[in-house]
């Protein structure tokens, strides 16, 4: 990896996220457009956030809902 | 806003202070969760299950999500809510609730890795991600399937991103079910974590890097067998 190549991976993340000014925003569009590597890195890593982001969510079991509300019952029913 | 389940409108049923009245629509769910906690404190065990209602599935998502096994969330969950209620009365009125049950959650899962003895943590270096001799790395990341008929796939989808999660590094993998999964901001992450926010940044983008090589492997190798 080159490292003008080097240098915008590291903050790719943080461009990502909206947390880098606007010079440096620029500086990795057009870096982006330019080197085709990058983009290809950049395009994947953008996917994983985003498949990562969508991945499902578990419903507590009934079994353990019941368990934890008759603990928490226990432990505070006279505080 | 989700709907009001009709215990709730009774808990809540106390009229709100012209205080809370001007800025109840602009922050709806923390003007209830203190309304809760104050509705707990003064005896209420109705509002303490509309606590733990609102976040049980959460706190247990993310236990599941670090430690990967059911006993080990179901655990976590009960620790967290335990010592939530339990030490209320130190919660301050400027902090969120979730953002407090999510500190607390944290602490319990590093307390459960360290009852486990599990090997210490490997650092991520940045330069593994990088290759160095000139080859040119491909990365095959499906997209995510949205079609309600794609059930197999979709669980199929879950099951690699859930794997490739758990082998993340333990400190890796706080900061990445925190900001990607929880949705926490970078500053929120470093508070509830007690650590830099350079800290996060750094932790977080090499997580999503072995993230997407890890979730490449595990999709090429599904393709070809």
């Amino acid at each position: 990896m080159k490292e003008n190549c080097k240098k915008n991976f590291e903050r790719i993340s943080e461009y990502l996220d909206g947390e880098l000014g606007r010079d440096a925003c620029l500086q990795i569009e057009q870096h982006l457009m330019e080197c085709p590597e990058c983009r290809d890195c950049f395009d994947a890593l953008k996917k994983t956030i985003a498949l990562c982001k969508k991945s499902g969510q578990e419903e507590i079991p009934g079994d353990m809902r019941e368990r934890l509300r008759s603990k928490l019952r226990d432990c505070f029913s006279s505080h | 806003m989700p709907k009001t389940s009709p215990m709730m409108e009774g808990i809540l049923s106390k009229p709100l202070t012209p205080q809370e009245s001007v800025t109840v629509t602009a922050v709806a769910t923390d003007i209830t969760d203190h309304q809760l906690i104050s509705r707990f404190k003064e005896g209420s065990m109705e509002a303490m299950e509309a606590i733990v209602d609102r976040y049980e599935n959460r706190i247990f998502n993310f236990g599941l999500k670090m430690c990967g096994q059911f006993q080990d969330a179901e655990d976590i969950t009960q620790d967290t809510f335990l010592n939530a209620f339990r030490y209320l009365n130190t919660f301050r009125e400027e902090t969120k609730l979730k953002n407090w049950l999510f500190k607390i959650a944290t602490t319990a899962c590093i307390r459960k890795r360290r009852k486990k003895k599990c090997e210490p943590d490997h650092e991520l270096s940045l330069d593994s991600f990088t290759n160095t001799d000139g080859t040119k790395e491909t990365y095959d990341i499906p997209d995510w399937t949205d079609d309600p008929s794609d059930k197999v796939i979709q669980a199929e989808m879950n099951s690699v991103i859930n794997n490739s999660i758990k082998t993340l590094p333990h400190k890796y993998k706080l900061v990445f079910n925190l900001r990607d999964i929880e949705g926490f901001s970078t500053k929120e992450t470093a508070e509830i974590l007690g650590i830099s926010i350079e800290s996060v940044k750094t932790r977080l983008h090499r997580a999503r890097l072995a993230l997407r090589e890890k979730i490449s492997r595990s999709y090429q190798e599904g393709k070809s067998t």
